[in-house]
């Protein structure tokens, strides 16, 4: 799977806008940012569809996984996004590096802890932010919420680093 | 004061999942401390109506359960002694609560990233080391040095 996703998942209460380019993005962030909330509607979606109430735009299937029998399910998935909140403790073991590593799926997966079994770029690590009071959505009832890039490296002020760290092209781990 | 595993912590009385091991142990009473509500207001920016009902501004009414998993773990820090809990599950907008509780009282907890205790000092031992901290930097030399993380 490749190319970039636009995600819309809301209800009645809250609205969250999500973009995914990679095969892992990472999202972190304040305790209360609405990172579970947004795990939890999405698992809605899946389980019950339109019946949940729940609303969810994207152009593939996304679904949630959790500890509960996560290898059977996963090597069952293609071509989807794939949500996994932070207290899922497989998260952390080889054998889910090994099945990232051989899936077609993306992983959108909610943790602060680093993952060093996963390759993954700073660039898509994110946070979530309440927009309901930009001009876009004054208008509206629902919490907006959208993501931010936590580490903007890409900035247009002078920077002068004291140190440079580099990766050679024969690391193993392209990102 | 606070101790700070960082890391893997292979314990008992760990508890790596902090929000569903608080829905299923945690009291009444303990809602309705001032400490809680108070915890609640500033995390989470909701008021704790009653030991099982929340008011917040974004979900609406809501039950104790749907609280975040940051403020639940800030509430099994202050009323669960018995048990070392997942302070990953906690932002950094959680630092200050957490600083509060060690100085308060004894308190270990798990951490598996570098949360953001501010710029003043403090004291802090590493579990893994043995050794007490004061700062932010001092904090994050030692845990990285020690490869710690």
């Amino acid at each position: 799977m490749i190319g970039k996703y636009s995600i819309e998942v809301y209800n009645n209460r809250v609205h969250y806008f999500l973009t995914v380019q990679r095969n892992i993005t990472v999202i972190q962030g304040n305790s209360a940012s609405g990172k579970t909330e947004l795990i939890r509607l999405i698992n809605l979606y899946d389980t019950y569809g339109v019946s949940s109430g729940v609303s969810l735009k994207c152009g593939v299937i996304c679904r949630v996984l959790t500890s509960n029998d996560w290898k059977t399910i996963l090597s069952s998935l293609y071509s989807c996004i794939i949500f996994i909140d932070e207290n899922e403790d497989f998260l952390k073991t080889k054998e889910f590096a090994e099945a990232v590593r051989g899936s077609d799926n993306y992983f959108v997966i909610v943790t602060r802890d680093d993952l060093s079994q996963l390759p993954y770029s700073v660039d898509e690590i994110y946070g979530l932010r309440n927009v309901t009071d930009s001009s876009k959505h004054k208008e509206y009832k629902r919490v907006y919420n959208e993501t931010y890039k936590l580490y903007n490296l890409r900035t247009n002020s002078h920077f002068d680093p004291s140190l440079v760290v580099t990766e050679d092209t024969n690391s193993g781990v392209p990102i | 004061m606070l101790r700070i595993h960082f890391g893997e912590l292979d314990s008992e009385n760990y508890i790596y999942n902090p929000d569903a091991f608080f829905d299923n142990t945690y009291e009444d009473d303990w809602m309705m401390d001032p400490v809680t509500v108070d915890m609640v207001r500033d995390i989470d920016g909701s008021e704790v109506k009653g030991p099982r009902l929340i008011d917040s501004p974004f979900l609406g009414p809501i039950p104790t359960e749907r609280l975040s998993g940051g403020v639940k773990t800030l509430i099994l820090m202050k009323h669960d002694p018995d048990h070392v809990f997942n302070a990953s599950a906690c932002g950094d907008n959680c630092a200050g609560w957490i600083l509060k509780l060690g100085r308060e009282s004894d308190l270990l907890i798990r951490l598996g990233y570098l949360m953001d205790f501010g710029n003043d000092p403090f004291e802090i031992e590493i579990d893994n080391l043995g050794v007490v901290v004061h700062d932010k930097r001092e904090l994050y030399e030692t845990v990285l040095e020690n490869e710690l993380l």
